[in-house]
């Protein structure tokens, strides 16, 4: 489904992206960690052309990313994007915000994408929210109209940068509920977090990076339980010590 | 000093003012309908990225902010016409304006367009909007908020540079105000009703500033 051949990016003499090979499965729930600045947010933004790559190739589907012939929109309908700043439209309301892709890029008609958007909102628990405008809503609540806005466009692919790192502590799990959620559903799923909770619970596979490369990569438990090289050792005792 | 005053004069005059007047108003409406065109038009191509279009463009921007009005007025009423082509000075006038003021308005929109937050251009990329869904849905919106305050305090000061075309002699507001002193030698009566009639349109512009300004401060409360 999402697959890494050999990639590398630099930016100007940053090394952030170091012969990265990877595969993810179709279905698949993949959670990547990695103290910051490690490459791990540049790593899924590479993955829907957020950002550009220097060499090697990502392969979503069958479409090289990065080939200025591959069909952006197309490539994009297909992968679903949280923002850890949500990066909802402060002008239109929660409804607007899930229909707008939709309506314009897979040119559904209005009423077919009002009736997805308050399904996927439904989905998320906030249907009574339709008509509000996000300044009027919590962080959390925030978030989950940005998951229910990526879900609207049916993606088989749901990318999440961070998406509770910027929640107050008490929101975090409504949102880590939406997610636990989709990853059972068998959408397939990169989710960069510290949450190690959501990762023992539903991950796959967890990938742990350091200085743009792949240090170790491999199921939760072993992961956690018996990791293979000091460094991410060092980062697990970290992280679950506070 | 006002006992002094002959308001007598004033109302014998006032049908020059009021013509006066109306000039002044068309004039501004006309230049400033021309001029967002222009600076919508400038502004687009600046932030283009297309070589072509964007260095003419912000030299344009440039030379107009760099220079006063007053000489861009001079260059167009003496230089049109050694290129053959001669219109009324009020067109002069307009064209003048026009150029100005849009050269102002294209950076103000520009300066609107920057301050939308990169992340919101992002999720519309994420989200597979191509450029002009973006600036359509995305952008535009809300740089419009930001926008407007500066764009009425432009057509402000727009409608006070008209007073320059007097010096071009078109019978605008100002200009009345200079026949009256020449025909009647009173300065003081002339340019304090053409005074007052300027401010008259300010007072009427202000107060949508203000509410413009208002609507904004709420935006940014999102």
């Amino acid at each position: 489904m999402i697959e890494f051949k050999g990639v590398n990016k630099w930016f100007g003499k940053l090394h952030v992206l170091n012969d990265v090979n990877l595969m993810v499965q179709k279905g698949e729930v993949l959670v990547i960690c990695g103290p910051s600045g490690s490459g791990k947010s540049t790593l899924i933004r590479c993955v829907n052309r957020l950002e550009p790559i220097q060499k090697g190739e990502i392969i979503v589907n069958g479409m090289s990313v990065h080939k200025s012939s591959t069909n952006l929109t197309k490539l994009r309908e297909e992968i679903g994007f949280i923002f850890q700043q949500f990066h909802l439209y402060p002008h239109m309301t929660v409804l607007q915000n899930i229909m707008l892709a939709p309506v314009n890029v897979k040119k559904i008609t209005k009423a077919e994408a009002e009736k997805i958007a308050r399904e996927k909102l439904e989905r998320v628990g906030l249907a009574e929210k339709a008509d509000a405008h996000p300044i009027q809503l919590s962080g959390g609540q925030q978030q989950r109209v940005a998951i229910a806005r990526g879900l609207a466009m049916s993606p088989e692919i749901m990318l999440f940068d961070e998406p509770t790192s910027a929640l107050d502590p008490e929101m975090i799990g409504e949102v880590l509920d939406v997610m636990v959620d989709l990853a059972t559903e068998g959408i397939t799923m990169c989710v960069v977090t510290h949450e190690m909770g959501f990762a023992k619970k539903v991950a796959d596979r967890v990938l742990f990076m350091d200085e743009g490369k792949i240090i170790e990569i491999g199921k939760p438990a072993d992961f956690f339980d018996n990791p293979q090289t000091e460094r991410a050792a060092d980062f697990i005792s970290k992280i679950l010590t506070h | 000093m006002l006992a002094n005053f002959n308001f007598r004069i004033i109302f014998e005059y006032l049908p020059l003012f009021l013509t006066g007047l109306k000039y002044t108003f068309i004039i501004a409406i006309v230049s400033l309908a021309l001029a967002l065109i222009v600076g919508i038009i400038a502004c687009a191509c600046r932030i283009s990225g297309i070589k072509v279009l964007k260095y003419p463009a912000i030299a344009y921007i440039e030379i107009i902010r760099s220079t006063p009005l007053l000489v861009q007025i001079y260059f167009f009423y003496f230089g049109l016409p050694t290129l053959g082509i001669t219109v009324p000075e009020i067109q002069t006038g307009i064209f003048a304006l026009m150029l100005n003021s849009g050269a102002y308005i294209a950076e103000i929109i520009r300066a609107g367009i920057n301050s939308v937050d990169a992340g919101q251009i992002e999720a519309g990329h994420a989200s597979g909007l191509n450029y002009i869904q973006r600036m359509r849905f995305i952008i535009l919106p809300q740089a419009l908020g930001v926008t407007i305050p500066p764009l009425l305090g432009q057509a402000i000061v727009l409608v006070k540079d008209t007073a320059l075309l007097s010096l071009i002699s078109v019978m605008e507001l100002t200009r009345s105000g200079q026949t009256m002193t020449s025909e009647r030698f009173m300065p003081s009566e002339a340019f304090l009703t053409v005074a007052f009639f300027y401010m008259v349109i300010y007072f009427c512009l202000k107060p949508l500033a203000d509410w413009s300004q208002k609507k904004l401060i709420f935006r940014e409360a999102y």
